[in-house]
């Protein structure tokens, strides 16, 4: 296993002629910078046209790459033929070769090598178990379930003994149940053979539950690169914040307003108001307007003696593990919260919020990051 | 040919600059035998419609100079009353044939697309079969059936029998549009308060329009340009224009100019259609209607 | 209004029989609920009661009439589809409109403005509203579908799964819209779904079906508190419900339970154990979710399950910690900041005071603790 590093990488794609006009195309992937070290689980996360397989593709060689470098260990790969990278690529949609049974699917690399066969069965039988696919190795790719044919595809990559394993969306074509499987396989199999790992996906779940570390992409910019808990505790601007944690976070545009010296998330459509955390205190002025961001899970009912105004509920769910209150805000917005409480709330009944303090975030109205509190 | 030539940067580990010369080239090269191939394709109709305007004494000499004259359409469209007989009847077969084949088809390729009924993929290899076998070979027990049934020489006769040509056609790119558009799309209508008929004439056929006019077009000019039935199951009342352009052929000469002129106006309709029909042929109508 | 009932129904598809004498009966505005996986039949009844299929036997009966006979376009139904159904060859302002151009059941054209004006803005799509269905996005069209629906006042309302397709956050969106709006809706409503949360939100009671069967009807409540069998159980709650054999000894005249190879026998609560005993099972199966089952990494007493770590998954607000045991996989609830290895030494509790009891042959509920007033206290 080794390193991945990618240095100011950018891509554009080549643009076709209309007339005498070239369009220019905007970039797929821009300046992107990431240092994956050895044996590191990353995640690239993002939603669908951000950059992140395209960037999976550069690092495989299966594109070009119009600017920066990419380096496995200490080789530059950015003009090696991809069967030169001493990679392994796992596709999304399996693509197993339909004729060959399962052994000789993970075996095609290695025969391609001039392998001897001895020496292929050995490596063959050294990952089958690893996958759990030593029961299939006659069974061809027709008569396999999705998460069957998806552990093949995985073996067959990892076959090769690569420096780095690249996986594209793994398990977007899994239905539940089996993803939960795989996903605990995947895990393991890290565990046991810590290769570095790639992980493209749309699904934060996925990334948050397999991944050392999540690096978010939105519009080919890569926005945070960070540990599941540092994404998900500290946002670096809205997006990152929307995207990650389900059920999303709650970002709403609020005033900030002062009663009786202390500054107030006021708003206006419903003539809310939530005390300010005091560690924005500085930072936040009378007037201003930013959106406030708090998840689901950092917003509670409080008693009616504490600050801020009263509320009604909007809606109330019952969803058995947990219950969600879910308050209006705007037009056809709301603040959701969610609580373990057994409590029972009707509609239009009156409670007061609160935030948790460490977890509320503000970001900028304009730009969406996130403003600090000055420590 | 580009693909060969991004393989080939591969092998070199050529940097942009290099690339960006063999992508070059790979595009020179690819339209110098597109233009090959299609001086090849459309010689010969250049070539017909210059000795429409050659007369008989010039037809053997230099390709291009020569002094233009309309005599050959003159003889053809004027003085011989048979030609433009000819066209007409021609009209009337071919459309004939593609109207019935409508009525018929449409229908046909609904109850393929929606139903099933015990035999129905026999039914519809047996309708598409219609086209495998070649028309010589179903000829003479043709003619003696005509001649048995008194269909021999009628308009009737020869637009049933066209029938083996434009049906099979049709009901086979209907079936595929109508199995496109989602049973889903027809019970919504249904449950919004329209009955079958109105949902065939409102939703249905503007979806099938395109594949309708494509195969209605397709069906007339093989119609149009069938040779073998008109030959055999017709000839003295009614005459089709790809039989009467034989005339040309007298016992002493080849008119090529008149028999030149019989074909190129002959074409004219199918052209004109073509031309016509193209802003019907407008794809992906049904695409958005159903998730996917 | 309507009251719908289900006599009986049987539907068969070839050799596969969809709907197994279904029987059902939805009050007069009711939200009812049809969950269960893919392939239970769910879409099955719902076209049933629409009239576009045809039930091989039973009655559909609104408001006491059999409407059997009735063409679909005569029943007053109307339905948002799975796959949308819009007309692609009209924009988004005349698939709405139609319904209310329909001959059935036609409006002039002022009142149709105004109804799409309104249901539009609802479904934040009015600015769609000359775009073709090729030109909008699965959440779009599911929108708009929704809109056609919308606009009619139907005898019921039939949903199909008109939140599938949508991403998580709209879903979320969408699913609380939803419920917002049940009141104003004021009308029959039967929602088709298999995602759990949206059957437990927005359901007065729901009916789980399992390869044409139904295997319970009750509130949300009802169906999470004491599910009919192991079925049921299984399928609501996530994460889902662990599963385990328990072998019942008798020790001094008290029955105790033997669990997952350990030496020591748990206790049973008094009302659990009087069932038990009625029942004269030797072996159970015991259900318990993952917030009633506890960890630590130090063993206090023998009432803890030494285990290891089989694998974690820090989903954001927690973490779900799988725990192997012998061949069993326990999955249980951790704080979103734990650290933890593959293969760690764990110590699983459980609290059996929340477990289910299920027969090992049928596999129905046989008793939990507190089964009555559970569902007393809640109500």
């Amino acid at each position: 296993m080794s390193q991945l590093v990618l240095q100011n990488v950018f891509k554009r794609y080549e643009n076709k002629k209309i007339g005498r006009k070239k369009i220019v195309n905007d970039y797929a992937v821009k300046d992107l910078c990431l240092h994956c070290e050895e044996g590191e689980f990353v995640g690239i996360l993002g939603p669908s046209g951000c950059g992140k397989t395209t960037t999976l593709r550069m690092v495989a060689g299966l594109e070009d790459i119009t600017q920066g470098d990419i380096f496995i260990g200490d080789r530059k790969i950015n003009n090696l033929h991809p069967k030169d990278r001493n990679i392994g690529l796992a596709f999304e949609d399996y693509a197993l070769y339909p004729p060959m049974n399962v052994y000789d699917n993970i075996a095609f690399n290695l025969r391609a090598k001039n392998l001897a066969e001895a020496d292929i069965k050995k490596e063959v039988m050294r990952i089958a178990p690893l996958m759990k696919v030593e029961d299939l190795l006659e069974h061809s790719p027709a008569g396999l379930s999705g998460g069957q044919k998806q552990r093949v595809n995985i073996a067959r990559a990892l076959v090769r003994k690569p420096k780095v394993l690249l996986l594209d969306e793994p398990l977007s074509h899994l239905d539940g149940k089996m993803r939960q499987v795989l996903r605990m396989e995947i895990k393991r199999l890290h565990k046991e053979i810590q290769c570095t790992t790639i992980i493209v996906t749309h699904d934060q779940l996925e990334a948050m539950s397999l991944a050392d570390r999540i690096a978010i992409m939105k519009d080919g910019q890569l926005q945070q690169f960070g540990t599941p808990l540092e994404i998900y505790d500290n946002p670096v601007n809205e997006f990152v914040a929307s995207f990650i944690g389900e059920p999303p976070m709650n970002i709403t545009k609020v005033k900030i307003t002062k009663t009786n010296g202390h500054l107030f998330f006021y708003f206006p459509m419903c003539d809310l108001s939530i005390a300010v955390p005091t560690k924005y205190e500085s930072v936040l002025k009378e007037g201003m307007e930013v959106k406030m961001g708090v998840r689901p899970t950092d917003l509670f009912v409080v008693d009616m003696t504490a600050m801020g105004s009263v509320t009604q509920v909007g809606v109330f769910e019952n969803l058995g593990d947990e219950r969600r209150i879910s308050i209006e805000v705007g037009e056809d917005e709301y603040l959701t919260l969610i609580t373990t409480d057994e409590r029972r709330y009707k509609v239009g009944e009156q409670i007061k919020l609160a935030v948790n303090e460490e977890k509320t975030h503000v970001f900028d109205i304009d730009t969406g990051n996130r403003i600090k509190p000055k420590q | 040919m580009v693909a060969c030539s991004k393989s080939c940067i591969w092998e070199l580990g050529g940097d942009n600059m290099t690339k960006k010369r063999l992508k070059i080239v790979g595009e020179v090269l690819r339209n110098v035998l597109l233009l090959i191939y299609a001086t090849f394709a459309l010689f010969p109709l250049i070539w017909m419609i210059i000795i429409t305007f050659k007369s008989d004494a010039e037809m053997y000499n230099t390709l291009f100079i020569f002094k233009p004259t309309l005599i050959n359409y003159q003889e053809v469209l004027i003085n011989s009353q048979d030609y433009v007989k000819a066209f007409i009847d021609n009209i009337i077969v071919s459309g004939g044939a593609v109207i019935i084949s409508v009525i018929v088809g449409v229908p046909a390729a609904y109850a393929l697309a929606r139903f099933n009924f015990k035999g129905k993929e026999d039914l519809a290899f047996t309708i598409l079969s219609f086209k495998f076998a070649p028309e010589i070979l179903v000829i003479l027990p043709l003619f003696m059936i005509y001649q048995k049934l008194g269909l021999y020489d009628t308009y009737f006769g020869l637009i049933w029998v066209y029938q083996l040509i434009s049906l099979p056609l049709l009901i086979w790119v209907l079936r595929g549009y109508f199995e496109d558009i989602s049973v889903e799309v027809e019970q919504a209508a249904q449950l919004d308060g329209y009955t079958w008929y109105q949902v065939f004439w409102k939703i249905l056929l503007p979806l099938i329009k395109p594949g309708l006019v494509a195969s209605g077009l397709l069906a007339f000019i093989f119609a149009w340009n069938s040779f073998t039935f008109p030959l055999l199951l017709s000839g003295f009342n009614i005459q089709t224009v790809t039989v009467a352009s034989l005339r040309y052929i007298a016992s002493d000469t080849v008119h090529y100019g008149q028999m030149a002129v019989a074909a190129t106006v002959a074409a004219l309709p199918e052209v004109i259609l073509a031309l016509l029909i193209q802003k019907h042929l407008v794809r992906g109508l049904s695409f958005g209607a159903v998730k996917g | 209004m309507a009251n719908i009932k289900l006599r009986n129904i049987t539907k068969t598809f070839g050799k596969i029989k969809a709907l197994d004498q279904v029987n059902l009966e939805i009050k007069d505005k009711e939200f009812f609920v049809l969950f269960g996986p893919a392939g239970a039949g769910k879409t099955t009844i719902l076209k049933t009661i629409a009239g576009i299929e045809f039930p091989d036997d039973g009655h559909v009966i609104f408001n006491d009439d059999i409407v059997n006979l009735v063409e679909p376009a005569k029943r007053n139904v109307s339905m948002v589809f799975e796959n949308y159904a819009l007309y692609p060859h009209l924009n988004v302002f005349d698939n709405i409109a139609s319904p209310m151009r329909s001959p059935l059941y036609k409006k002039d054209e002022e009142y149709i403005n105004k109804q799409i004006v309104k249901v539009t803005s609802t479904m934040k799509i009015d600015h769609l509203l000359e775009r073709l269905p090729s030109q909008l996005s699965n959440g779009q069209r599911q929108r708009v579908a929704l809109g056609r629906s919308l606009v009619r006042d139907p005898n019921v309302f039939l949903m199909d799964e008109p939140l599938a397709h949508l991403d998580a956050k709209l879903r979320h969106h969408m699913r609380t819209e939803l419920k917002a709006m049940q009141t104003q809706l004021d009308t029959t409503t039967i929602y088709v779904t298999h995602d759990y949360m949206e059957a437990l939100s927005l359901g007065d009671r729901i009916a789980i079906i399992n390869e044409g069967k139904i295997e319970q009807i009750g509130t949300g409540d009802e169906v999470y508190y004491t599910p009919k069998n192991l079925f049921v159980a299984k399928l609501v709650g996530e994460p889902e419900i662990n599963t385990f054999k328990g072998e019942l000894a008798e020790v001094n005249q008290k029955v105790k339970m033997k669990v997952l190879n350990q030496i020591h026998l748990f206790d049973l609560e008094l009302d659990v154990e009087q069932e038990l005993k009625k029942h004269h099972s030797q072996h159970v199966i015991v259900g318990i979710r993952g917030l009633n089952v506890s960890y630590s990494f130090v063993k206090k007493d023998d009432t803890q399950i030494e285990g290891s770590v089989y694998s974690f998954e820090p989903i954001g607000n927690k973490t779900i910690l799988i725990v192997k045991i012998g061949d069993e996989l326990i999955r249980t609830i951790a704080p979103n900041d734990l650290q933890v290895d593959i293969d760690q030494k764990i110590f699983i509790e459980f609290d059996f005071k929340n477990a289910m009891f299920f027969d090992m042959d049928t596999e129905e509920l046989l008793v939990r603790h507190n089964q009555e007033e559970i569902i007393k206290e809640v109500l």
